[in-house]
């Protein structure tokens, strides 16, 4: 049985009185790759950011199992843009407390193919920022790895690469929980989908068997 | 602490590759800091004063002995007020509006009386309520005072002319009636002539009557200073001592130095902990790599540094400007240190407000305007002279410009600034506990 890194308790979050994400359940596990469905505004990002603990929940736990760590890369690029790749890795390594950030930041870089890139991330494209902003999330190296719609600015070649080092954490005994819009990308990728619709799981099962008329 | 400096390295190094906002912070204070110089320097001095004398009762010259006083000129040519002659209904309208802060009233015997001497002529000054009504009042006593003494001085030399006719003798006239007068030295040196006579009763008579002389003339050679004596029991003389009293008084540098910490650490300190959010990274740095309250920290002192910077290259400037430049400023070189410590706690409170203000508007547009529409009227409240409202001291001892100002002229020219630095110190490290915590309540919705 693979043990659950990562797992979600009734999470739930509300902005005010405008409930966004009603109670949910989630276990990612050991070798486990799940896909986050759902139409916008339906609570996606929210859960990963919850998932991630960058969001407080209003109700509800998340808890890890020691010693998990837990990488994100957020929707919206969270980086510094008048530093350069190296420089917003190396500063995020550093308030991470990681152990040899020199080589942290060269693995991340090296993960994402920005390792010669000395532009500032405001003068680079924004599929560059994009993996920018996943090589942040890859710090570390995560155990989890939690991301937002990360193939929405990549070009075919960056996919491919995404996907081959979520491959790589899957078969390293680490879990993947990726937001996508896309169906095929998740039959092709995950094990698992969670498809939520307001705020509220409307599917969990195989992806294979999703149909979007069952919603 | 580690992940302070660390963020605090990111913000300065960021600053560094923002040239213009870097031209700009410096730039700006600085031309803020000479025109508001200016405005303290100047504004106020000649408050705009209503002068309704309707039947021309100024004009016409007041001779008093040798001297001949033009009451009208001397009055336009105050320099304690500008007077501005107008008719009664337009007095009262500019008086209503607020175009003049007081108007003079002549009555229409005023010179009559004033040669008379029998009874002094009122001149009535009418005011509005509050503290400008207060302030033109001083200056027109003033004014009233300085008129005063120059004809109590002109009465006096007449009086002394006179004193002088009497004891020495001579020509002089009453009115347009000339007259010759003995004077009692002569009067004594006919009397010894007397005292000579071969008539005993003759000589004993003009010997009493000379004795009685030189009484009358030892008292009336008194009577000189004596006038002089009651007529000014404590005198005031001016003397100009060292270069020009140029911009750069070292209660100007102080404003000057406050005004310019207070915008450049109150606008950066709005844009800084928003421009974290707008970068997306609140969500990141949550995750355990900053807590928000080591981040408002950040902030603060990343701001304060800023701001003290700054307030050092200002200091640095105004004392070569002083030092080579012929105008009287204080110490500038020997005060440094104290003058840091006086930036370095105003920077904080500043920054701190700053940071407060930028946690509130949650984004970079609201919060510069936000900053600037807040601190612009609570500096301008510093500026309202003590004593005048007190409302507006109550909200301006809220805000740390007032503490600032007050420190950091101390700091520059005070014989001993150690108290006024120890408790306006006091003030800013208290307001910018106050702000910081306040901003670190208010972050906490940026994360939302």
């Amino acid at each position: 049985m693979p043990e659950v890194l990562l797992s979600a308790r009734q999470v739930a979050r509300r902005f005010g009185r405008r409930v966004v994400l009603e109670p949910i359940d989630l276990d990612l596990a050991e070798g486990e790759v799940v896909a986050l469905g759902g139409p916008n505004g339906a609570g996606k990002s929210t859960l990963i950011a919850i998932l991630a603990g960058a969001l407080a929940p209003s109700g509800g736990d998340v808890a890890a199992a020691e010693p998990t760590r837990v990488g994100w890369m957020p929707q919206q690029p969270a980086l510094y843009r008048r530093l350069t790749p190296r420089e917003n890795l190396e500063l995020f390594a550093c308030l991470a407390d990681l152990g040899d950030p020199d080589a942290a930041v060269g693995r991340a870089l090296e993960a994402v193919g920005l390792a010669e890139e000395e532009r500032r991330a405001a003068e680079l494209s924004v599929g560059n920022v994009q993996r920018l902003n996943l090589a942040i999330g890859l710090l570390g190296e995560p155990d989890v790895l939690l991301l937002d719609e990360p193939t929405a600015s990549l070009d075919v070649a960056q996919r491919q690469r995404l996907w081959r080092l979520v491959d790589g954490l899957r078969a390293a005994g680490g879990a993947v929980l990726f937001a996508t819009h896309s169906l095929d990308e998740a039959r092709r990728t995950a094990d698992r989908l969670l498809v939520l619709q307001d705020g509220r799981a409307v599917y969990a099962g195989p992806p294979g068997d999703y149909r979007e008329e069952s919603t | 602490m580690r992940r302070v400096v660390l963020l605090l390295r990111k913000d300065i190094r960021t600053l560094g590759r923002m040239p213009a906002l870097a031209l700009a912070l410096v730039a700006y204070p600085l031309v803020i800091a000479l025109v508001v110089g200016l405005v303290v320097r100047y504004a106020g001095e000649r408050p705009h004063v209503a002068l309704v004398d309707e039947q021309g009762a100024l004009s016409g010259l007041l001779v008093v002995g040798e001297r001949r006083f033009d009451v009208e000129r001397r009055l336009e040519e105050a320099t304690e007020v500008d007077l501005v002659r107008m008719s009664r209904t337009q007095a009262e309208r500019d008086l209503e509006t607020g175009r003049v802060v007081a108007a003079l009233v002549v009555p229409p015997d005023f010179i009559t009386k004033l040669r008379g001497l029998r009874e002094s002529p009122t001149l009535v000054l009418r005011t509005t309520r509050g503290g400008l009504g207060t302030r033109v009042v001083e200056k027109m006593r003033s004014l009233v005072y300085s008129t005063n003494l120059e004809l109590q001085q002109a009465y006096i030399d007449a009086n002394l002319a006179a004193v002088d006719l009497l004891l020495h003798g001579g020509s002089g006239t009453i009115g347009r009636t000339p007259f010759t007068l003995l004077g009692i030295q002569r009067a004594r040196a006919q009397l010894r002539a007397l005292e000579r006579s071969r008539d005993p009763p003759v000589a004993a008579r003009a010997r009493e009557l000379d004795t009685f002389m030189s009484q009358l003339q030892g008292a009336v050679g008194q009577v000189g200073s004596f006038l002089r004596a009651t007529a000014n029991p404590i005198e005031l003389r001016q003397e100009e001592h060292g270069g020009r009293t140029w911009l750069l008084s070292a209660q100007v540098q102080g404003y000057a130095l406050a005004l310019a910490v207070a915008f450049v650490t109150v606008l950066l300190g709005a844009g800084a902990l928003v421009a974290e959010r707008e970068e997306n990274v609140l969500g990141r740095l949550a995750r355990g790599l900053a807590g928000l309250g080591q981040l408002v920290v950040e902030k603060v002192v990343y701001v304060a540094l800023v701001g003290t910077a700054l307030g050092l290259v200002l200091a640095v400037v105004f004392g070569i400007i002083v030092e080579f430049g012929d105008v009287s400023g204080g110490e500038p070189w020997l005060r440094l240190p104290l003058l840091l410590a006086g930036l370095v706690l105003a920077a904080v409170a500043f920054g701190a407000f700053g940071v407060m203000i930028g946690a509130l508007a949650r984004e970079a547009a609201t919060a510069s305007v936000v900053a600037f529409l807040v601190a612009l009227p609570l500096m301008l409240l510093a500026l309202v002279p003590a004593g005048s409202i007190a409302a507006a001291e109550w909200i301006g001892a809220l805000f740390p410009f007032g503490h600032a100002q007050a420190a950091l002229s101390a700091a520059l020219y005070d014989e001993q600034p150690a108290g006024t630095i120890v408790r306006e110190g006091a003030w800013l490290v208290g307001l910018g506990l106050a702000y910081g915590s306040a901003a670190r309540v208010a972050a906490r919705r940026m994360l939302g």
